[in-house]
């Protein structure tokens, strides 16, 4: 969505699940990785991550900025006042997400970035039974006020929400988007996981529900898309037996970039096309 | 003494007199253009009088062979045929393969350059005794294969022979030169031959030439003829570049309809994977006279039905990839398929029938024309005709008939067919109505399969390419479909890219190497200077190359500043800078002129050039031309 960009706040200690959730392996990938490519892919525009300072992150794409949280223990708005002042020269809304919903849709962040573009200074989802600060939009020119709430100590988000004009979504107007209620019927997006068996029983799911298509070479007989279930594109090409790695082989998500890059979150619907790399004359 | 692989001579022959000369081609020149391409690009700017009308008797035009022909190099026999464009008006070399490359080498010359006009319908003859002219007159309207078949059956064994279809007799500016059902397709460059009543030229080997190191030469030729058989070459052996369709499809990159879409929905219709469907050969036939109520089961028959038609695969001479795929269309009729007569004949011109699509690119491969010319001048007529610009109302998009109709119009100048024959561009700027907008050229040279809009890389190179629109000789679509860059946003990566495959592909032509075979070089600049040393001798590098390269791009750039380019010719048509296409995603697809203007002022700056596309002293001092 032009205007857009993403703001993944990992600088959370990760307490209750004892391990950093950010590194947590999902299928392939990692927490961290799967977050920034779906708000990437969502947004269109630039992504950052808010970490603890010489906190360690797994891998991420290269394009992807790091901000250090300047002051430590200071919960999420101090994240956020960080990751929204460094978009507010380069994109009017940010989606804001935690690193730790693995089921967080492309359509269910773009129906909270469009409640900021048509007038909210927020977008807030308010879903099975709460509201979801750490899955909602935000303008960026709410970045001042974020960092003065910080200063005076008041670190709950309810702060913020009292002083701008909040658009609430509830489970009903987040399903009245007719994309979202296909993909994501049960709004999966705002699950997160805090503990062990949180992880265990969402890793243990099968990846989401996609479509592959086959081209070329590549098609091999198989002239009709098939379903398969993939968390990422290197998942879906394993899946219908495809050598990801190849040099010859990329792959193109819903018609739309063309890509190498295996750890390329997938969500429900997505269509991916596997192209032979030396398509062209 | 001359390097290896060459004969250091070019032949000159005024067929208005009958009458040839040698002209001595200095070692260094060799050495700086090496052949094909590039050694054509000199040869013009040494022998061409400026400003000449290309159809004019004093036009020269050169068949120019290169060090690597003749040699057990796979891809190696290829020639190139160069000369100024009747339909660009600039410098245009267009390249084909197989028995005629060697022999003709093998005549003596690193060169066959042909001025003058016959007086009568002629073939030139070139073997031991020298070169000579026949008369053609019993091959006048003969298509180039009849043509040639009885040329070599009046001569007897050992003579190959290139030859122009009736569309070349008369003038069509998009004729093409073939042999053995290969072409040297794009510029027109069969109307010059026709225009010199030069119906065939007819080779036979008369001559050998060595090469510097041939142990070494052999080894080579090992290693790549088994490098060939890898994954690089995979969609050229196993479907062809037709395998191109449905993937351009499906990332919305199918110009439709005179580049009004980027899809097609027929496409399916005309898709690799299912005509190509050899395992289904066995299948009953009977099986397919069973009525089927069910749809889906239709559907599995038709789509069996269209799969038989595969027939045969064929290589070039010296080739070992084979990327010839032949299918037969229900007429019986046989063609060659590929990518681009097949999006130019089919989705350009709204047509998903693909007997009809076959039996179109037969046609023009008997009338000897260009198809993506063709397919692109009719696209634009047929979008003239609906609009009420012209009067035609038999021509629309889709109509597998009038797509013959306008074929055939085309090749014999007759009805709608005498403006087409022009081209896009001037049958336009005699249109007028704005129809000028929509006219799919770059510089005169219709546009190829590839939507500018959804491959910025591939736009730049489009616009900038000093033979028109041509994804040949710039081979940017590589950067686009690499998955490197943002295909969408172009602009400094998507530059570097476009000078990168340009320059590559400058050598290639040069060399002169099949480009489906550039996949399996992982250092190729190293490893074509490993080709060449070996044939030639030359201690060549890859530094050296990379330079060659530059010179080769910048030579044909000074030939066309000669000849009238001004920098507006770089530039791409004003549809596609107006009107955005989406993608499957939802996402819009949008060229600007702004960005477009950044990146040819990128190109221009890369390779040394002033804000209007013109090179320095220095520059033109390298090029030897003197």
């Amino acid at each position: 969505m032009p205007g857009s960009a993403g703001v993944v706040l990992a600088g959370g200690r990760s307490s209750r699940m004892g391990t950093p959730k950010a590194a947590l392996e999902w299928h392939g990938s990692t927490l961290l990785r799967r977050t920034v490519g779906i708000l990437a892919r969502a947004t269109g525009g630039p992504v950052v991550v808010v970490r603890a300072k010489d906190q360690e992150l797994p891998a991420l794409p290269a394009d992807i900025q790091l901000i250090d949280d300047p002051r430590e223990g200071k919960g999420p708005v101090q994240g956020l006042a960080a990751g929204l002042a460094a978009l507010e020269d380069r994109a009017e809304v940010a989606f804001v997400s935690s690193t730790d919903m693995p089921f967080l849709h492309p359509a269910f962040v773009r129906r909270l970035l469009r409640a900021v573009h048509e007038g909210a200074d927020v977008g807030l989802p308010v879903a099975r039974g709460y509201p979801q600060p750490l899955a909602a939009a935000y303008k960026t020119s709410l970045a001042p006020l974020a960092e003065r709430l910080v200063k005076e100590e008041r670190l709950r988000p309810a702060f913020l929400f009292e002083q701008c004009v909040v658009s609430r979504l509830d489970e009903a107007a987040l399903k009245d988007d007719p994309v979202l209620a296909a993909l994501d019927p049960a709004l999966d997006s705002v699950v997160n996981i805090n503990e062990p068996d949180e992880y265990r029983t969402a890793r243990s799911q099968p990846g989401p529900q996609i479509t592959v298509h086959r081209f070329g070479v590549l098609a091999g007989g198989h002239r009709q898309p098939e379903a398969v279930r993939a968390a990422t594109v290197a998942e879906a090409a394993a899946a219908v037996g495809i050598d990801f790695g190849s040099h010859h082989v990329t792959a193109a998500l819903n018609g739309d970039q063309i890509t190498r890059d295996g750890q390329i979150p997938l969500a429900a619907g997505d269509t991916v096309f596997f192209l032979s790399a030396d398509a062209g004359g | 003494m001359t390097a290896g692989g060459y004969f250091g001579r070019a032949l000159i022959v005024d067929v208005s007199t009958g009458t040839s000369d040698t002209m001595t081609l200095p070692d260094d020149v060799l050495r700086a253009y090496i052949g094909g391409a590039g050694l054509g690009a000199w040869l013009m700017h040494r022998l061409a009088p400026p400003r000449t009308d290309p159809l004019a008797p004093g036009a020269p035009l050169a068949y120019v062979f290169s060090p690597l022909v003749g040699t057990p190099l796979t891809t190696s026999a290829k020639f190139a045929v160069v000369a100024k464009s009747p339909l660009t008006g600039l410098l245009t070399d267009a390249l084909a393969s197989s028995h005629f490359a060697i022999a003709g080498k093998l005549t003596g010359y690193d060169a066959i350059v042909i001025t003058g006009a016959c007086p009568a319908p002629s073939a030139l003859l070139i073997d031991e005794n020298g070169p000579r002219l026949t008369t053609a007159a019993d091959l006048t309207g003969l298509t180039a294969a009849q043509a040639a078949a009885t040329l070599r059956e009046r001569l007897g064994r050992g003579w190959r022979v290139a030859a122009i279809g009736p569309a070349g007799e008369r003038g069509v500016r998009y004729a093409t030169i073939s042999h053995d059902g290969r072409h040297a397709g794009r510029g027109g460059l069969g109307a010059v031959l026709g225009a010199k009543n030069l119906k065939a030229i007819a080779v036979r080997a008369a001559a050998k030439v060595a090469t510097a190191d041939p142990d070494t030469v052999l080894a080579q030729a090992r290693d790549l003829r088994a490098r060939s058989f890898g994954p690089a070459t995979a969609k050229y052996r196993e479907l062809g570049t037709l395998a191109n369709l449905l993937a351009f499809n499906a990332i919305s990159t199918l110009p439709t309809r005179n580049f009004q879409a980027a899809t097609f929905d027929g496409a399916p219709a005309l898709a690799a994977e299912d005509l190509a469907a050899e395992d289904l050969a066995d299948r009953d036939l009977a099986a397919r006279d069973v009525e089927a109520r069910d749809v889906e089961a239709r559907d599995v028959m038709a789509r069996d039905a269209m799969a038989l038609r595969k027939v045969a695969r064929h290589s070039c001479a010296s080739c070992t990839i084979g990327c010839e795929h032949i299918y037969r269309a229900r007429s019986g009729q046989t063609a060659r398929v590929e990518y681009e007569n097949v999006f130019a004949l089919g989705p350009m011109c709204g047509v998903s029938d693909p007997d009809a699509v076959l039996a179109a690119s037969a046609r023009c491969d008997d009338l000897g024309l260009d198809t993506i010319s063709a397919g692109g001048t009719i696209a634009w007529a047929m979008e003239c005709a609906e609009r009420g610009l012209i009067d035609a109302p038999w021509l629309r998009f889709g109509d597998a008939g009038a797509l013959n109709r306008a074929i055939t119009e085309i090749g014999t100048r007759t009805g709608l067919g005498d403006l087409l024959a022009e081209g896009s561009r001037r049958a336009a700027e005699q249109v007028g109505q704005g129809s000028e907008e929509f006219a799919p050229h770059v510089k005169g040279l219709e546009l190829p399969g590839y939507e500018p809009r959804t491959l910025h890389a591939m736009a730049l190179g489009l616009a900038v390419n000093t033979r028109g629109a041509d994804h040949n000789r710039s081979g940017a679509y590589e950067a686009d479909l690499s998955g490197d860059l943002d295909r969408l946003d172009g602009g400094a990566a998507h530059v570097a890219a476009a000078v990168e495959t340009e320059d590559r592909a400058a050598v290639m032509d040069s060399l002169i190497l099949c480009k489906f075979l550039r996949g399996v070089f992982n250092d190729p600049y190293t490893e074509w200077a490993g080709l060449l040393s070996a044939v030639t001798g030359w201690p060549v590098d890859g530094a050296e190359l990379r330079r060659t390269a530059r010179r080769i791009v910048l030579a044909k750039r000074v030939y066309n500043l000669r000849e009238g380019w001004r920098p507006a010719d770089d530039w791409l048509p004003g549809r596609l800078l107006a009107e955005p296409v989406r993608l499957a995603s939802g996402r819009e697809a949008e060229l600007t002129p702004e960005r477009l203007r950044a990146m040819i002022d990128g190109y221009y700056a890369a390779r040394g050039l002033d804000e209007q596309g013109r090179p320095d002293e220095a520059q033109l001092a390298d090029l030897r031309l003197s």
